[in-house]
Formats: C-alpha cells, sequence, structure tokens
C-alpha cells in the first residue's frame, strides 16, 4: 500500500479554508496512488484555539464541511484531526482524529493526555478522551494516537497488544530547542519514540506532524514513516510544508515478527494484574 | 444591556486594587491623562479616594486651544478632587511632526497626538515617581477603540472590566459632575468628533451586543436571531477579532524551550 503524510499549516479557526485544504490534498495524493493519507492534528482548525474551540466544533456525522471530505473518500482512507461535539454532549469538546473509508467513519479517537503545562493549555478547553481501541481497516488492524498520547507510550502498548498492525499519530507538535542539529531538539524526541516503538511493538508507525507559525510558536514538520524494526521508510522536511509519499508492504509486521518473538511471548493479562496492583496502590 | 452594577461594591474592589497594585510595586502616587471626559474623571475620582488625593497628580493634554471645555472641565474636576494637576498642550511636539510629514488623515494625527500624551505620561512618571493609571474601559478594549501604544499604555487599568454603560453607573456613585457624564463621549481626535458618531453606534447597542458576544458566549446567528441588526451584529465581531492583536504582547518566535510569554509565566505580582 502506499501513505501520504500531509504536513500542513492549516489556517487558525477558518475550518472552510482548511476543508478546501484538505480536499485538495486528497485529490493530489489520490493521483499519486496513495491508499492512505494522513492529516495532522486540529488540520481542519489550527491548534492555538484557546476560546475559539466552541466556534469550530462539529459533529462528524452530520456537519456538510465534514460530510465533504467524506464524500471525497471514496476509494482512498484517510484521518483527520478536528474539534468534536456531538448532539449527545453537547458542550464537551474534543481534540479528535477519524479514521475514514470510503465516506464511512470507521473510528474516532479522543485525546486522552491533554498536556497543561508551560506553554500547553488544552484541558482548560478541552474534554478529555478514555479509551485507547484499535480497529480494523483495509489495511490491517490500526491504532489511532494524538500527538501527547504518543509520548506516554502504554498508549501504544494498548494499541498493540490489541493487534494493531499500523499507529497513526497525528500531531501538531511545535519546535523547541535549538542547540541540536538541523531540527528543533524536540523532533528528536519523536522520532526517538518512533523508531522505538516500531521496533519493540513490530508495527508500522505513520506520524504526520503539521508545519506553520501561530502565536509565535513554530511546529516542528519532520513527519515520518517507521516500519516494524525501527526501519526508517521516510521523513518529510523539518518546517516545510510536504505531502510525503511512501510505499509499505504490510508483510513486513510478520516477517518482523518472525524474527523477534515479542508479539508471540507478551503476556498482557502478566501486564494488567500489575498494572491494576500498580494502579490501586497509586490510589491509596 | 449589561446588568446593572452595584456601584459600592465596584467602587471599593477598585479603590482596594489601585492601593495594593500601586503598593506592592513600591509606588504611593499615581498619575494619569486627564481628558474631561468621563472615564478620566472616574480613575480620577478613584485614585484620589485609594491613594489620597495629594498621591495623584492629572495632567491634561489639549492639543492647542481647540478643546476650550474639555480643559475647563478637568481642571474643575481636578480641583473638586483636591488633585494635583497640570496643563501641557501638546501641539509644540505634534506640529513640527507633521510639517515636515503633511497628512490628511485625522486618524493618524488622532493617534500621533495619544503617543505623544503618552510619552509625557511616562516622563512624569518618572519625574513623579507616580504610577500610570490605565483609563480604558472594557467597551473600548473590546472593539480596540484606542490607539495602541498611546491612549492603551498603562501600568495597571482599574476601569478595563467595566462597560461603558457601567462606568456612567459608577461615576454617579462617585459624584462625578453631570455636565462630564452627560456630555458625548469623544476620542478628542478633532474638534466635533464623538466615539458614536465614529463607531456608528450608540454606547447602548454597543454594550448590549458585547455582552451577548462576550459574557453570554452568543454567537453571531443567535445574536441576530434575537433581534439585532445583521450588520450591527457583524461590524462588531469583525471590530472584536481585528483588534486582537492590541490586546497581546506582540507574539514572540518560540525556539528554546523556555521562551518569555510561552513558557516563562510567572504572575504580575511576582514578588511583590
Amino acid at each position: 500500500m502506499k501513505v501520504a503524510l500531509a504536513q500542513i499549516s492549516p489556517r487558525l479557526g477558518d475550518i472552510k479554508t482548511n476543508v478546501e485544504m484538505h480536499l485538495d490534498v486528497l485529490e493530489k495524493a489520490r493521483r499519486a496512488k496513495a491508499d492512505l493519507v494522513v492529516f495532522p492534528e486540529l488540520g481542519l482548525t489550527g491548534y492555538t484555539l484557546k476560546d475559539l474551540v466552541e466556534e469550530v466544533a462539529l459533529d462528524p456525522e452530520s456537519h456538510p464541511l465534514f460530510r465533504k471530505i467524506r464524500a471525497r473518500s471514496r476509494g482512498i482512507s484517510t484521518v483527520v484531526g478536528f474539534v468534536e461535539e456531538r448532539p449527545s454532549e453537547k458542550g464537551l469538546f474534543y481534540n479528535s482524529a477519524a479514521f475514514i473509508t470510503d465516506g464511512r467513519i470507521l473510528h474516532v479517537h479522543r485525546k486522552v493526555f491533554l498536556p497543561t503545562n508551560g506553554m500547553f493549555e488544552e484541558a482548560k478547553f478541552f474534554a478529555q478522551g478514555r479509551d485507547f481501541r484499535s480497529f480494523a481497516t483495509p489495511f490491517g488492524r490500526a491504532g489511532l494516537l494524538i500527538c501527547r498520547d504518543f509520548l506516554h507510550y502504554g498508549a501504544s502498548y494498548v494499541h498493540y497488544s490489541s493487534g494493531a498492525d499500523m499507529i497513526i499519530c497525528i500531531s501538531a507538535a511545535p519546535g523547541r530547542g535549538i542547540e541540536g542539529g538541523d531540527a528543533f531538539e524536540t523532533s528528536r524526541m519523536w522520532e526517538l519514540m518512533g523508531e522505538a516503538m516500531s521496533y519493540f511493538s513490530t508495527v508500522f508507525v505513520l506520524y504526520a506532524n503539521r508545519v506553520g507559525i501561530e502565536d509565535g510558536v513554530t511546529f516542528a514538520g519532520g513527519s515520518f514513516v517507521f516500519a516494524p524494526g525501527g526501519r526508517l521508510v521516510g521523513r518529510a522536511a523539518y518546517l516545510d510544508p510536504e505531502l510525503l509519499l511512501r510505499r509499505v508492504d504490510l508483510s513486513a509486521v510478520r516477517d518482523a515478527r518472525k524474527k523477534w518473538l515479542f508479539k508471540r511471548d507478551e503476556k498482557p493479562d502478566v501486564v494488567l494484574r500489575s498494572l491494576e496492583r500498580a494502579a490501586r496502590a497509586a490510589e491509596d | 444591556m449589561p446588568p446593572k452594577i452595584n456601584p459600592s461594591l465596584v467602587d471599593k474592589v477598585l479603590v482596594r486594587f489601585i492601593r495594593d497594585e500601586l503598593g506592592k510595586s513600591g509606588y504611593k502616587k499615581g498619575i494619569l491623562g486627564l481628558s474631561g471626559g468621563l472615564d478620566s474623571a472616574v480613575c480620577a475620582a478613584l485614585a484620589a479616594r485609594a491613594l489620597g488625593p495629594q498621591n495623584v497628580l492629572g495632567l491634561i493634554m489639549p492639543y492647542g486651544p481647540g478643546f476650550p471645555e474639555d480643559v475647563r472641565d478637568a481642571e474643575r474636576l481636578a480641583r473638586r478632587l483636591g488633585i494635583r494637576h497640570k496643563t501641557i498642550d501638546i501641539s509644540p511636539q505634534v506640529d513640527p511632526y507633521f510639517a515636515a510629514h503633511p497628512t490628511a488623515s485625522r486618524v493618524l494625527r488622532g493617534n500621533k497626538m495619544a503617543r505623544e500624551r503618552m510619552s509625557i505620561l511616562y516622563d512624569y512618571s518618572a519625574r513623579e515617581k507616580a504610577l500610570i493609571l490605565g483609563t480604558s474601559n472594557k467597551t473600548e478594549l473590546l472593539i480596540g477603540y484606542g490607539t495602541i501604544h498611546g491612549d492603551m499604555a498603562c501600568a495597571v487599568n482599574p476601569m478595563g472590566d467595566l462597560y461603558k454603560t457601567q462606568v456612567r453607573e459608577l461615576a454617579a456613585h462617585l459624584g462625578v459632575p453631570a455636565g462630564i457624564r452627560k456630555k458625548a463621549p469623544t476620542a478628542g481626535l478633532w474638534p466635533g468628533q464623538t466615539d458614536e458618531g465614529e463607531i456608528g453606534l450608540t454606547y447602548e447597542e454597543l454594550d448590549e451586543l458585547l455582552y451577548g458576544l462576550v459574557e453570554q458566549r452568543k454567537c453571531r446567528k443567535e445574536m441576530i436571531e434575537a433581534g439585532h441588526r445583521p450588520a450591527a451584529v457583524n461590524r462588531v465581531v469583525r471590530m472584536i477579532r481585528n483588534s486582537e492583536f492590541k490586546r497581546k504582547l506582540p507574539p514572540i518566535a518560540k525556539l528554546s524551550p523556555r521562551t518569555v510569554g510561552h513558557d516563562f509565566l510567572y504572575p504580575y505580582d511576582w514578588g511583590k
């Protein structure tokens, strides 16, 4: 299959423009024969929303602009980041990612780990997601994560344990630290996690980060694909927009698991029991 | 309309705010520009109560002789409150500039005047060891009806969370003379200019729209459904959106893990 990571720079607070941008990229990716196009976190809205959150929130089942994206996903799959508000949960706004195939929403993940420290204030504006759940796609099982979710490695472990072949992380990660090489120092942090998770979970890791600047903050780009075993398949430019297209062969999951027996020998039941004890102890 | 305020409570809170903020910074004295209008009169009255009249200096800074009533109102108010005051004509700072750089734009001229007043206030702030009290109200701040680095510049602002119509209520409570309370609000940019004429809405209409959009968090559509004129709603929404830059420090390009304004975050009252 062919994956496309859409490293775009959305326009802050302007869904209409961003939907058009998504549709353009989808068409471009379709012409390049991509099967799956992954957009960054809050790609439909921009990141630094603050009080704009409530104005850009939408119901993915019914919103006409979201329907446009679904309509344009005939014969292709896409992951889209948006602010979710359901009619059944009015006033609760989630930082969400939807996996869409052929016009159908296969899964919506709500960001669980909302960074709220230093420059981040997500929990001031967003409700917290409460689940990690992998799901079947036309290309094997996938697990969705949003930005900080990926830095809490338990999240990837859940996807791995429930049979994911592919962990897809959408991100709006700002660059920080200028004492490294040709990229912000924080870019290394994401690559390290991508490499480690693909290695020890023997899965594909697709990481789509955004670029652009909002209120002085530069989003670092550097989206990447790691194949099982920590093999870098491709990385997009730091700082600049790009549509990163890479062919991936999902049989690499099987090949890696023949070589490295982590998955066969994994003991989620033991981990779970131990975790329950640890969690209880933390509560006491 | 914004709800009626309890003026004696607001008076108490703002008097304590002025005293506390100046005191924490090690200041006993406050300074402000007196225009002869409502907002600066209210601010001066609060400052006189908070700091004692002898510790408040009102600078009256007319442009030339074109606004004699405003100057007279400002001087009368200062005498009535017992605060110190000083009148400085800003035309010698303004005219040579526009002689060299002529413009027909009244807005450009008005902005320049506001910034000359600001530079005098900051100079006198240092001379007098007095902190500058801001007089921008919530209505002005929300629609951006003020000159950035001009009349919006200050050390502390006791007025910024009161709509204009609420400032009027407070003014009555504080005994601001009816002459000042009743006159048409003006930025004094040119003779005959009024805020309401320039903005295109009365303060009552404006505050009602702002209260719905900001306090009640209503969207544009809800405001129009509630019976407001679409043109007025759209205009106010646009003014709010286009003036956010006046309410923020300029964005700093983030490079390091700790950046002023982004994640180097300390309280304003740090160590005070």
